[in-house]
């Protein structure tokens, strides 16, 4: 019988980053982008199951999706009680949104004193004339707070899955060290 | 006194919150420390053991790994229903050595169905390598 990991996945981000957007195209399998603007009122919870490669195995991922509304924050917050994993997401078209990255980063790390796997995500890169984050800069950021760097369109739905698969893959991959260590308990 | 969590003695694993068929849960009755069931993420996670009848059960030993935070609940009844709790406890946390932990009743305590309720870990991942319940069959 394979087995079955679950994680909870928090993603956070400025407000209209495409947070909402990231997990609703990755939920539906690219068949539903938002086309109405409807902001997320506290936290919406999204499941999915992601095979792991080479294995009969997946992980469930709990995604929590959080709005970057301060208002919100008491309640946001509790939410993030034990991630798993944590994806962090900016706009490559808008500096502040990746200014707060590290806020954001900062803030989930807070909740947890353990291993917390984790993605940055540069969103919107269909908006080519706009960007004002290079991939480069991103990815020396996301290298410093060791994380994975994925960008993406949630518009035309591109490349949104890749951030999904690296969590999932780097939770499974803590599970099979975890599991080594209690290997050798006795 | 005799374990009657052994799965020679009678006892089951009835329930267990995650299965990865490497370490399924009929590893924590089976008499030896080297193998557990592990947890696969996510807390709570939990796990009913039921005897081969009713006990009365003096004490409870658990060796684990990584556990934070569990509670001990009993069912007298013949299906694992109508639990209540016994005992809510915070383990100490160890590096890289198993976690032993004992529930000791000041009286004797009947139940057919003991069930293990993790409600946190030190880490992502729990582990359990041994279920003791020290008790003897109840006279019905
Ligand atoms: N051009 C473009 N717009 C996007 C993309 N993703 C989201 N949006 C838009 O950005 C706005 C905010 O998206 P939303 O998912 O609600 O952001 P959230 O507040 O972070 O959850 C909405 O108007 C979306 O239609 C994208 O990849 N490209
Ligand atoms: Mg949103």
């Amino acid at each position: 019988m394979p087995k079955t990991l679950r994680a909870k996945v928090i993603t956070v981000g400025d407000s209209a980053v495409g947070k909402s957007a990231i997990t609703q195209v990755f939920h539906s399998d690219g068949a539903h982008f938002p086309k109405s603007y409807s902001m997320t009122v506290g936290v919406e919870l999204c499941v999915k199951s992601v095979n792991i490669p080479d294995t009969n195995d997946c992980v469930e991922l709990y995604i929590y999706d959080s709005a970057g509304k301060e208002l919100y924050s008491d309640y946001v917050h509790k939410f993030w009680e034990h991630p798993s994993v944590v994806m962090v997401v900016f706009d490559v078209t808008n500096e502040t949104s990746f200014k707060s990255c590290q806020k954001w980063l900062e803030r989930v790390k807070n909740k947890t004193n353990q291993e917390l796997p984790g993605v940055l995500v540069g969103n919107k890169i269909d908006l080519v004339g706009r960007r004002v984050i290079s991939p480069k800069i991103a990815r020396e950021f996301a290298m410093k707070n060791s994380l994975e760097y994925c960008e993406c369109s949630a518009k035309e739905m591109e490349n949104v899955e890749a951030a999904f698969y690296f969590v999932a893959n780097a939770f499974y991959r803590l599970y099979e060290e975890k599991v080594e260590v209690m290997n050798t308990l006795v | 006194m005799f374990d009657v969590a052994l799965t020679d003695a009678g006892a089951k694993v009835v329930l267990a919150t995650a299965s990865d068929e490497k370490h399924p849960p009929e590893h924590m009755i089976d008499g030896s420390e080297e193998t557990f069931w592990s947890s696969t993420g996510l807390f709570p996670q939990e796990f009913v053991i039921s005897f081969s009848g009713l006990m009365n059960i003096n004490a409870v030993n658990l060796k684990t790994y990584q556990i934070h935070k569990m509670s001990i609940e009993r069912s007298v009844q013949a299906e694992p229903i109508d639990f209540e709790i016994l005992e809510e406890k915070e383990f100490t946390v160890t590096d890289m050595a198993l976690q032993v932990e004992d529930f000791t009743f000041d009286e004797a305590t009947a139940a057919t169905h003991l069930r293990f309720v993790v409600k946190s870990g030190y880490d992502h991942f729990i582990s359990v390598h041994q279920v003791s319940v020290d008790g003897t069959a109840a006279r019905q």
